[in-house]
């Protein structure tokens, strides 16, 4: 029966949750699951896992653009057919995954594979750079600072290389945000692209009575800068919002809960990038990734700035990071001064913190060393 | 933005189909065109009671009330609130009683 939209609670299913993941699994999966003894990677983007039965899968990573169309689909499930018996699956960093169950079969699902072009790449292993987890940005949302399927074809271009080889001190994560909502994992990343403001919102009073709820508004400021205000709107008093733009720091959050409160800005807004976070406890803590360059333009439509920044940064950990040391791990290391002198990326006043808990991000040590960036400050 | 007829009156909305200015232009007459749209049969005492508590609590805070306390005010539990408006509190009730919408990321 087809939906009636006269009737719409007619045959109406709901609350099943999603299907039990056990039921694709491919076989050799399924008899082997929770049996595993060890792995290894083959090659880029190639791996072994061995169980106990002596049972082995192997598994052929491809990097995927996130955002596919129904006939890209169509053409994984076509090489799955042909080779995985109907199974596939997707990385949590939106990679795709073949699954074969003898070493013989990896080489025509490979070349299968490449006949694609670069439609699916084959790498994301071991230490090297894979998948960029994203968002929406101008191809869906509606309070991005920048884009997301662009800067990070962009990116991926220029880091290519690093995604079919593992020559890295460790894996590198990046992630892209576009505002700082931080869908994903921008806040916990390598290397995180963030969309930034850097104007106050323009408020809108002829609209704002009747789409925004002010109390709501007013709370969303983590700076206390949205006030209750009159405005007078075709001669008539009305409840509206002031702003207080020498506390706004061009957050957006106020625009999230109030429509009338647009700031989007085509020569304001920009990237921010941040550097040195992980969500792993492997040898250190987990750590927020930091602010090292606090802006970037929106250079469309291939964001040479940002592309150049992101290579400048990895190039100087590949560098001079030891083996298994991750970015943060790396730029705690050898002291934050030291990491802007080797990447050499300009310190800016913007990336010391001044938000509430700011006081323990200060130095409270005589421990530093001289670089290029203090005797900027000592020379004078 | 849309303008919607229902019975000789026009009422200005959103592609989502709330009223663009809340309380001045909201009347008897809106909830019976959302009724409609909702896939509502009647509204029932319970119907307005709902839209009762959200206009009451929406005039003296100047925001709709949490799922929490609009089932506290009227005493219905959420899965009623489901079963009066479809769309729930946010998509249903809250258009049906002319508030703003809802938003955030939602």
């Amino acid at each position: 029966m087809g939906y009636d939209p006269k009737n719409p609670m007619e045959g109406r299913i709901s609350d099943l949750g999603p299907r039990y993941y056990g039921d694709f699994l491919p076989p050799v999966i399924k008899e082997n699951k929770g049996k595993w003894l060890y792995h290894e990677i083959l090659e880029p983007g190639v791996l072994v896992h061995v169980s106990e039965t002596g049972a082995k899968v192997f598994t052929v990573r491809c990097g995927s653009p996130r955002l596919v169309s129904v006939n890209y689909v169509r053409d994984i499930c076509d090489i799955a057919d042909k080779h995985c018996d109907g199974f596939v699956r997707f990385t949590t960093r939106n990679n795709i995954e073949f699954m074969v169950d003898a070493f013989e079969k990896v080489a025509p699902l490979k070349e299968t594979i490449k006949s694609y072009g670069n439609k699916f790449p084959i790498g994301g292993t071991g230490a090297g750079v894979t998948n960029v987890v994203h968002t929406q940005g101008w191809i869906h949302c509606h309070t991005p600072a920048t884009d997301a399927s662009g800067p990070v074809k962009a990116v991926m271009d220029d880091l290519f290389e690093y995604f079919g080889s593992m020559t890295l001190p460790a894996q590198v994560r990046i992630a892209l945000a576009c505002c700082l909502n931080m869908c994903g994992a921008v806040h916990a990343s390598d290397i995180a692209i963030l969309g930034v403001h850097r104007k106050p919102p323009m408020i809108d009073h002829a609209r704002i009575t009747g789409v925004c709820e002010l109390p709501l508004a007013i709370a969303s400021c983590p700076l206390g800068a949205v006030k209750p205000a009159k405005a007078i709107v075709n001669g008539e008093e009305i409840k509206s919002v002031q702003i207080n733009a020498e506390r706004c720091m061009f957050c957006g959050n106020c625009y999230t809960m109030c429509p009338a409160l647009p700031m989007a800005d085509a020569e304001g807004d920009g990237i921010a990038i941040l550097v040195g976070g992980k969500v792993s406890n492997a040898r250190s803590a987990p750590k927020f990734s930091k602010l090292v360059v606090p802006f970037l333009p929106n250079t469309t439509p291939r964001w040479p700035e940002t592309v150049e920044c992101v290579r400048q940064i990895l190039v100087a950990y590949e560098k001079d990071a030891k083996k298994y040391e991750r970015l943060g791990e790396w730029a705690e290391r050898i002291s934050w001064e030291k990491f802007f002198e080797k990447t050499g990326l300009p310190f800016t006043e913007k990336s010391i913190d001044d938000y509430r808990l700011a006081y323990d991000t200060w130095r409270t040590s005589t421990q530093f060393k001289y670089t290029s960036h203090t005797a900027a400050y000592t020379n004078k | 933005m849309a303008t919607i007829e229902h019975k000789g009156k026009s009422y200005e909305v959103d592609e989502d189909g709330f009223l663009l200015k809340g309380a001045d232009e909201w009347d008897e007459n809106w909830v019976d065109y959302v009724k409609g749209v909702e896939g509502i049969a009647e509204i029932t005492d319970e119907h307005q009671k709902v839209i009762d508590a959200l206009q009451e609590y929406y005039k003296k805070n100047g925001i709709a009330p949490m799922v929490r306390i609009l089932s506290k005010t009227t005493g219905f539990p959420l899965k009623r609130i489901y079963e009066l408006f479809p769309s729930g509190p946010g998509k249903g009730a809250c258009k049906m009683a002319g508030l703003p919408k809802p938003t955030g990321c939602v």
